[in-house]
């Protein structure tokens, strides 16, 4: 099995004169859940039509399973399901027709049909027609038109996106399943960190088309980790200091400074500094960082260091 | 191979369509409309035959007109169907190279377009048959002309290939019905005015009917069948590169 079941490199799109996609280097590991986080517009989606063949880079190239997709696109696609954006249905035919109409286009076994609508739980509901269907149904038939050729990748664009609370809850929970019963990767879109952070072991953010971060979660907190909020008599002063020592500070619109220590030890030797330098510290904290800080400080949505420091 | 995949796929899209259906009511409006003008008319001239007037007229209202319209309808519900929940990026994600797509939504137009020309034969005999038992001074109208309607059946259908080409070509590349439609009125309806004018040999809405004369009928074949052939495969070289949005 090859390292990444996803790999990037360089991969750029322009529509016009915007950047769509800039230069992104994804690597998704195989089994597991890999959750492809941004904000609306973030290009996400385009990002995600050019590792499905949708649409041509302009720059870069896309491996999947280790083989570079413009080699052999079709062989490659028989391996990988997917659910870009809203599901792709036909309201006229019931939920099995849609599934016969791509079983008849891949030429699989009849008996894979019960097995996707047993997977998303439609069995029941499997000869009303799709137009009598709720969205959460809809969606759920959608996965299982991407399960339904048992594809060892699966490549989902914003799934559980306009569903209710307990659509979001039921479709979080099935993919979730998926790695550990049916040894599928999951490579999945949100603009919500809150949605992939409880099923996702790797993370990528991308911003305006440029890929912020990829690793763990853990990873991702240990490098926004908790920082000092410090209250200091003369700021300027202080920041000019602190910085000389080697400290990253920020200023904060409420006059406090934000400090890039974490740990109890750097605290007290930056109150040692500033008392050194006669400068009164009036206000020492420590104060943790959410992971949708980070995610919202990356992106742009908030200035949550500001906030959060 | 994938081709047929493709094809017996697209065979389950049309269940309970409006596009199946059109394929039957088309030609039965012609046959009706046909059978009720000779029932009802008054008298027969002492030169009329049945088995020329009537597949003539018919054939003539089905290539001119109704054929056209049905060719229009058939590609914007056949295609439709396909933009409107986007299905394009579910389809274009599928091990299936994306000509196949193409072609075979090419080829079931031209097999509906087929299924009802030949059903449009058949109303044309039984309308026929109808007649020489209502109309007495009717009834030794000779023997029915299966191989000539077959024949010129089958030149209709060839000459039709190029406007099957375009309007495969424009309800795949627009979504919106009203494209399709705009396409289809408009050439259908400028044929009136071509019909008479040299460009008439050339416009394609008015191949399939051009091959009952004799001056033109040799470009109506040539532009009809060979241009169509050549129209679909530039269509196909447009969708295999296009981005699917």
């Amino acid at each position: 099995m090859p390292e990444f079941m996803i790999e990037t490199r360089g991969l750029t799109r322009r529509f016009g004169a915007q950047l769509a996609v800039d230069d992104l280097n994804l690597q998704a590991p195989a089994a597991g859940v890999y959750g492809f986080l941004g904000p609306n517009g973030a290009g996400k989606t385009t990002a995600i039509r050019m590792l499905l063949g949708l649409i041509r880079p302009d720059a870069g190239e896309v491996n999947l399973f280790g083989a570079p997709l413009a080699a052999d696109r079709q062989t490659l696609m028989r391996r990988v399901g997917a659910l870009v954006e809203a599901p792709s249905l036909y309201p006229h035919l019931t939920g099995r027709e849609n599934l016969e109409v791509t079983r008849r286009m891949l030429g699989a076994p009849r008996a894979l049909i019960d097995r996707a609508l047993d997977i998303v739980k439609l069995t029941r509901d499997a000869r009303r027609r799709v137009r009598e269907y709720s969205l959460g149904m809809r969606q759920r038939l959608g996965l299982a038109l991407a399960l339904l050729n048992e594809p060892e990748l699966l490549i989902l664009d914003e799934p559980t996106n306009g569903l209710d609370p307990a659509g979001i809850h039921e479709m979080r929970d099935l993919l979730r399943r998926l790695p550990a019963e049916f040894g599928v990767t999951v490579f999945l879109s949100s603009h919500l960190l809150s949605e992939v952070e409880q099923i996702a072991g790797h993370i990528g953010i991308i911003h305006e088309g440029r890929l912020l971060f990829q690793g763990t979660l853990s990873e991702l907190q240990s490098q926004h980790r908790a920082r000092l909020t410090l209250g200091v008599n003369q700021s300027e002063q202080a920041v000019h200091c602190l910085t000389a020592a080697g400290w990253g500070v920020e200023m904060r619109d409420d006059g406090l400074l934000s400090v890039s220590a974490t740990t109890s030890e750097d605290a007290v030797r930056v109150n040692n500094l500033l008392t050194g330098q006669r400068l009164e510290v009036f206000h020492l904290a420590p104060a943790q960082v959410s992971l949708e800080d980070i995610f919202l400080t990356l992106t742009g949505g908030k200035t949550a260091a500001g906030r959060a420091a | 191979m994938s081709m047929l995949r493709v094809l017996h796929a697209e065979l389950l899209k049309l269940k309970r369509t409006l596009a199946f259906r059109m394929v039957f009511v088309m030609p039965l409006l012609i046959a009706l409309l046909q059978f009720f003008a000779l029932w009802r008319s008054r008298t027969f001239g002492a030169d009329f035959k049945l088995w020329e007037t009537l597949p003539t007229n018919m054939l003539g209202i089905w290539a001119v007109f109704m054929m056209p319209l049905l060719i229009t309808l058939e590609t914007a519900l056949l295609n439709g169907i396909e933009h409107g929940d986007r299905q394009w990026k579910h389809i274009l994600a599928l091990p299936i190279p994306r000509h196949t797509v193409y072609l075979a939504k090419f080829v079931v137009a031209q097999a509906l377009n087929a299924a009802s020309t030949l059903f449009l034969c058949a109303l044309t005999v039984l309308a026929g048959l109808a007649i020489m038992q209502l109309r007495p001074e009717l009834a030794g109208s000779g023997p029915i002309p299966y191989g000539r309607l077959a024949r010129h059946a089958a030149l209709v259908w060839l000459a039709a290939w190029l406007i099957v080409a375009i309007h495969t070509w424009v309800s795949i590349r627009w979504s919106g019905f009203a494209v399709a439609l705009g396409t289809g009125i408009c050439g259908t309806f400028f044929a009136l005015f071509a019909a008479s004018a040299s460009v008439g040999k050339y416009y394609p809405w008015l191949l399939p009917m051009n091959v009952f004369s004799d001056e033109r009928f040799a470009a109506a074949l040539w532009l009809g069948a060979v241009g169509g052939a050549v129209a679909v495969l530039l269509g196909c070289l447009d969708f295999v590169r296009r981005d699917v949005a």
